[in-house]
């Protein structure tokens, strides 16, 4: 993205720390796909309900239901704002496969690699 | 067997509690202000009756703030429209005010809510021109549950945890009244002990534009002139927004846990005009009827009636024909009870307004004082035999008629009453 300077805020991140814009802008620059999972998590985190499931965000095997306290809904606008941040469409049948944390993080991660253009 | 109200709470443009509200009405304080909708300093909307310390206007909940005595936990939040986080912080504000707990009302089939507003233009826009943007691919999961009319109930009933009934209630400017005349029936029915009655509105330009479009708002932009129902000056109505919670119970449920009964839910009516999509009917048949029948309902004649809190909004057809449907029923009587309009001062709250006007009526009755017509310079020749004071009355009504009229004709009228220590 040569036109938007490397450190420029997103708007669609303006709630999260600068940390998340970098890691974004890392992975826009490079493709990097450790980058786009920094940016997954945050978005995790930050959809989760309110509760005590908020400290497992960073571990793979935690499950978005049970363990995060996310429900339906929760899991649905978490997808539609990372689908739009990321510019990737997520199936149905894609979400109902993500039950896990990390298996939500290979999902974005396998959609990225796939998209036409992609780095 | 009448309901009794036990808490009121507000979230108006004159007033986010009872005293200051009461103080606004006693001194005839407006609480409109300056607005620009859409960065367009050229369009002739410029002032509304506007909600102070909160920030709702962006579409995105993420930018939201609200009084920090309120508490609105992030997933119920998201959920929410503009409006219903007025609703939610005016439905604490009440639920404090009867001395109830949120716990004391959740999981209680016994409670009930009734939520009136013409959902969220702006989100519904928002939402489905995002939608659009995407070609139909994917758009906000919660862009229906916070937008469309309906959106009180769903997030607030769940919030709340309400079982006895939730249920939502669309007559434009008398939605608020039909929610608190259709909770008063369930009480007096037997159906529930006790039931919170919300309406709420949010300002903006998705809100209000439309209206002058219709060509029905104000064309002044001085508060005094621009909002003075009943003034033969008058040019069309100012916009509102904000929210009124009503907490009604029956008469032992209050009793049995210590709670002073503020006023009584005497009766209520409501008529309809066949008239017209948007103009009342000339002669305010409907509205004539409605006081009519609420008069019946409540066991009382017109002479009962110490004060008249009058729908009136400031447009040129509506005030008139409410003139004349009060000039039938009281001054053809030889009755001459105070008449008030207090959008003189918040403004038109649309679905708000009924349940606006029936929490006034209960601070006038608590406080003795009947709020009057501070904007009114000369009364409008239709208005000969009506008692329009300008200031306050300083003086206790036992029994206050409510006026609302909406959009098709609809027209609802109630009758709040003293509680029995006040009459002996």
């Amino acid at each position: 993205m040569p036109s938007v300077p490397p450190t420029a805020p997103v708007p669609a991140l303006a709630r999260f720390p600068a940390a998340v814009h970098e890691a974004f802008h890392r992975y826009r620059a490079a493709g990097d796909p450790g980058a786009a999972e920094e940016v997954v998590i945050a978005a995790i985190v930050d959809y989760c309900p309110p509760g005590p499931g908020k400290l497992a965000a960073a571990s793979n095997s935690a499950r978005l239901l049970e363990d995060l306290g996310y429900d339906s809904v929760a899991v649905a606008e978490l997808i539609f704002f990372l689908e739009d941040l990321f510019d990737v469409s997520i199936q149905n049948e894609d979400i109902l496969a993500i039950s896990t944390i990390g298996e939500l993080r290979a999902c974005v991660t396998r959609k990225l690699a796939g998209r036409p253009g992609a780095p | 067997m009448n309901p009794v109200i036990t808490g009121v709470g507000f979230i108006t443009p004159i007033g986010n509690g009872p005293d200051e509200v009461e103080r606004s009405l006693r001194e005839g304080r407006h609480g409109m202000g300056p607005v620009e909708f859409l960065g367009n300093p050229e369009l002739p909307v410029k002032l509304a009756g506007t909600v102070k310390g909160f920030e709702v206007d962006s579409p995105s909940w993420r930018d939201w703030s609200w009084p920090g005595r309120y508490d609105i936990p992030k997933d119920v939040l998201r959920g929410l429209a503009p409006h219903g986080v007025y609703a939610l912080c005016a439905i604490e504000q009440a639920l404090a005010h009867a001395r109830l707990r949120a716990s004391d009302i959740a999981n209680d089939p016994s409670t009930g809510l009734y939520c009136a507003s013409a959902g969220s233009a702006m989100l519904l826009h928002h939402n489905l021109s995002k939608m659009r943007a995407a070609r139909g691919v994917r758009g906000n999961p919660l862009g229906v549950v916070s937008s469309i009319a309906g959106t009180l109930n769903f997030t607030l009933g769940a919030h709340f945890q309400i079982t006895g009934a939730v249920c939502g209630f669309v007559s434009a400017c008398a939605s608020s009244s039909h929610a608190l005349g259709y909770a008063i029936d369930d009480l007096r029915l037997g159906r529930l002990r006790r039931a919170i009655v919300v309406g709420a509105e949010e300002l903006n330009a998705d809100s209000l534009l439309p209206f002058a479009h219709m060509r029905v708002l104000s064309r002044h932009s001085e508060p005094r002139r621009a909002s003075c129902p009943f003034d033969v000056g008058r040019t069309g109505f100012v916009g509102a927004g904000g929210a009124v919670a009503v907490i009604l119970e029956v008469p032992d449920a209050a009793a049995t846990r210590g709670a002073p009964a503020l006023a009584v839910a005497a009766g209520w009516g409501q008529g309809a005009d066949g008239y017209s999509v948007a103009a009342s009917h000339p002669q305010g048949a409907g509205l004539r009827l409605s006081i009519e029948r609420a008069l019946a309902d409540a066991g009382l004649g017109a002479g009962d009636i110490d004060y008249v809190s009058a729908h009136a909004t400031s447009t040129t057809v509506g005030d008139l024909a409410e003139a004349l449907a009060l000039g039938q029923v009281f001054t053809a009587r030889g009755l001459r009870p105070p008449v008030g309009a207090t959008k003189g001062l918040t403004g038109h709250g649309l679905s708000l307004s009924g349940a606006m006007q029936a929490a006034f009526c209960v601070l006038s009755i608590m406080a003795g004082f009947m709020p009057g017509n501070p904007h009114l310079v000369t009364a409008d020749p239709g208005c000969e035999g009506l008692e329009l004071p300008r200031d306050a009355v300083l003086r206790a009504p036992l029994r206050v008629l409510s006026n609302s009229s909406g959009f098709g004709g609809s027209n609802v009228c109630h009758i709040l009453a003293a509680p029995k220590r006040f009459t002996g």
